[in-house]
C-alpha cells in the first residue's frame, strides 16, 4: 500500500517512498559521475522486443483523421539505447517506466515498473558485472546502509558478491553436468527423474526452468548477492556465445535473497546473427499462440551500420528499492501501483 | 486435477503424496519460459513450510476443500474456536494452522475456515479489520516537532499497533492485516 493516505500517517512508507526518490537521484549520480549520458527514448513503440514468453501492453494511436496505428508499451529500452549505441555514444543509462501484462498486481511485480538499463560499448558483461556491484554499494554507503534486506533474510552488501556460472550452480544444486543437458530431450527424462511433470509442449526453457526455479533459485544470494552467468545458448536470442564455449552465451543474472534483479549481455553485435535469433524468437511467438510483430528493422539496421563490443544490463528499481528499504512487498515501493489504484 | 489458475490461498495441495495448504501465492511471468505460480505451502501434519512452483502448463492435485463462513469465539489453550454460521457447529482450530493471523481475531469476527474432510485447515481474515481504541497515551505537545508521528496504542482484542499521534482512546481503527499496520480511522 503506497497512496498519498498512507504516506501521510504511516511513516514506515513514507520513509520508504523517501528513501526511494533519493536512490533514483542516487543511481544518477553514480552514472553521471562516470561520464554516462542519460538518455530518454520512447516508451510506446513499433516493434517491441521478441521474447516468446513476454507480454506487452497493446496501445493505439489516432491521428486526426482517426486513422489507428498500433503501438506497445515497452518491455524494455533495449532496441533504442543500442539504437543511440549505434550513433557513437560509448556509455548510456536510461531510467524509465516498462511494461508487462499478465503479471501479478504484487508481491514482486507491478504491470508499470521502473527499470534502468546501462550499455558499455566497448565493454564486456564482466565490467558490467563490476558496475552493478559498484552501483549498490555507492547506494548503499550514501544511505547508511550495509545490509539489503527480502523476506526474513539480510544480505550483506560490503563484502565482495559472488559469481558462479549457470554449469556450476547445476553442478552444486543437481549434481549434474549441465552439457549433457543443453538438447530438449535428455532435459526432459532429468526433469521426469526428479519428479516434476512434463507436458509435451514443454519448449526446453520451459523444462530448463522447471528444475531451475525449484531447486537452485530459492538459494541463490542467500548470504551476500550473486552473479549467475552463462546460459545456454539456447536461452540468450540477444548475447553473443562465450569464446571458449559456444554452447553457452554471455549472459548473467543478479540474484539477492532469491529474488531476481537483473538481466544482462554481453550484447550480441552481430546483425545477421541477431535477426536469425529474433525471427526463431518471433516463430516461437507464433507457435505459442502470441501476437506478433516485425522484428524491427532500424534495430537491425543499426547493427548492420557498426556497434563495438558492448555489455549491458537491466535492473528492476522497483525491487532495488525494495531490498534497500526491507519493504514487505513491490506496493510498499511504488507509489500509487496497479493494486493500489484497483483497491481505492 | 486442477491448473495453476486454481490456486488460492486455502487450498490444499497433494504434493509428492502429502497433503499442504497454500499460505501465499503468486503467479508470475519473467520470461523464464512460460508463465508460473510460485506457492508457499504448509505441511498439514508437520507445519514445515515449502516453496513449489508450477508451470502453468502442469496440471496440480487439488484436494476438495469446503470453505465456510465462521465467527471466531475464544482461544482454547493453543487452539482457536470458531462457530459455522449455518449449522452453528463449533470447531477448534490447531493453533500452528492459525499462525500469526491468530493475534488479529477478536470475538465475532466473521471469517472464512477452509475445511478438508472436516477438519479446519486453512483461515482467511479480513483484509482490513475494525478495533476500538481501548488505550492510547495522550499526545505530547512537541511530538511533532521532535519527529514522534506515531505512538503505541492498544486494541479492544489486546493487539498494539503503532499508530498516528491523534488517535484517541475510544475511537474505532481499521488495521491492515497484511501488515499488522494502523491503516485509517474507521
Amino acid at each position: 500500500m503506497s497512496n498519498w493516505k498512507d504516506l501521510k500517517d504511516n511513516p514506515r512508507l513514507k520513509n520508504i517512498y523517501e528513501t526511494r526518490l533519493q536512490i533514483l537521484r542516487l543511481i544518477r549520480e553514480f552514472f553521471w559521475s562516470q561520464n554516462f549520458v542519460e538518455a530518454e527514448t520512447p516508451v510506446a513503440v513499433r516493434f517491441p522486443g521478441q521474447e516468446p514468453y513476454l507480454n506487452p501492453v497493446a496501445v493505439d494511436f489516432l491521428d486526426p483523421l482517426k486513422t489507428s496505428y498500433r503501438l506497445y508499451l515497452r518491455t524494455s529500452p533495449e532496441f533504442a539505447l543500442k539504437k543511440l549505441l549505434a550513433t557513437g555514444i560509448e556509455k548510456i543509462f536510461e531510467i524509465g517506466k516498462c511494461f508487462r501484462n499478465e503479471e501479478s498486481f504484487g508481491g514482486t511485480h507491478n504491470t508499470e515498473f521502473t527499470m534502468i538499463e546501462w550499455y558499455r560499448a566497448p565493454g564486456t558483461y564482466k565490467e558490467i558485472m563490476d558496475d552493478t556491484e559498484n552501483l549498490f554499494k555507492y547506494v548503499g554507503e550514501k544511505i547508511g546502509k550495509n545490509k539489503l534486506k527480502y523476506r526474513d533474510q539480510e544480505i550483506d552488501l560490503s563484502g565482495q558478491w559472488e559469481r558462479s556460472s549457470v554449469k556450476e550452480l547445476w553442478q552444486k544444486y543437481i549434481c549434474v553436468n549441465l552439457d549433457d543437458y543443453l538438447e530438449i530431450q535428455p532435459m526432459r527424462k532429468l526433469v521426469l527423474d526428479l519428479g516434476f511433470t512434463v507436458d509435451e509442449k514443454d519448449e526446453y526453457e520451459d523444462l530448463f526452468y522447471k528444475i531451475f526455479l525449484n531447486k537452485i533459485e530459492n538459494n541463490l544470494g542467500k548470504d551476500v548477492p550473486i552473479f549467475v552467468y552463462d546460459y545456454p545458448a539456447s536461452l540468450c536470442s540477444l548475447s553473443r556465445k562465450c569464446e571458449n564455449d559456444e554452447r553457452y552465451a554471455q549472459r548473467f543474472e543478479v540474484y539477492v535473497g532469491g529474488l531476481e534483479l537483473a538481466n544482462a549481455f554481453g550484447e550480441l553485435t552481430d546483425f545477421k546473427l541477431q535477426q536469425e535469433n529474433l525471427q526463431k524468437d518471433k516463430e516461437l511467438r507464433e507457435r505459442l499462440g502470441r501476437p506478433t510483430w516485425a522484428v524491427d528493422p532500424s534495430f537491425i539496421a543499426a547493427l548492420e551500420s557498426g556497434i563495438k563490443p558492448a555489455g549491458g544490463i537491466a535492473l528492476g528499481v522497483d525491487r532495488m528499492v525494495l531490498l534497500f528499504t526491507g519493504a514487505r512487498d513491490i506496493n510498499e515501493v511504488i507509489f500509487q501501483s496497479v493494486a493500489d489504484q484497483l483497491e481505492n | 486435477m486442477a491448473s495453476t489458475s486454481d490456486v488460492r490461498k486455502g487450498v490444499v495441495i497433494k504434493h509428492q503424496n502429502e497433503l499442504y495448504v497454500v499460505v501465499e501465492f503468486q503467479h508470475i511471468n519473467p520470461g523464464k519460459g512460460s508463465a508460473f505460480v510460485r506457492t508457499r505451502m504448509k505441511h498439514l501434519g508437520t507445519g514445515k513450510v515449502i516453496e513449489i512452483t508450477y508451470k502453468t502448463s502442469e496440471t496440480i492435485d487439488i484436494v476438495n476443500v469446503q470453505f465456510q463462513n465462521m465467527q471466531y469465539l475464544y482461544k482454547s489453550g493453543d487452539n482457536y474456536a470458531f462457530m459455522d454460521m449455518n449449522s452453528y457447529e463449533q470447531i477448534e482450530m490447531d493453533g500452528d494452522l492459525v499462525g500469526d493471523e491468530g493475534k488479529y481475531l477478536k470475538e465475532g469476527l466473521g471469517v472464512v475456515v477452509g475445511l478438508y474432510e472436516e477438519r479446519p485447515v486453512s483461515l482467511q481474515i479480513p483484509k482490513k479489520i475494525q478495533y476500538t481504541v481501548v488505550e492510547a497515551p495522550p499526545a505530547v505537545k512537541g511530538d511533532s516537532a521532535s519527529g514522534n508521528v506515531t505512538k503505541e496504542i492498544k486494541l479492544d482484542n489486546g493487539l498494539t499497533i503503532q499508530a498516528p499521534i491523534f488517535i484517541k482512546e475510544g475511537e474505532e481503527v481499521l488495521v491492515n492485516t497484511e501488515t499488522g499496520e494502523y491503516s485509517a480511522r474507521a
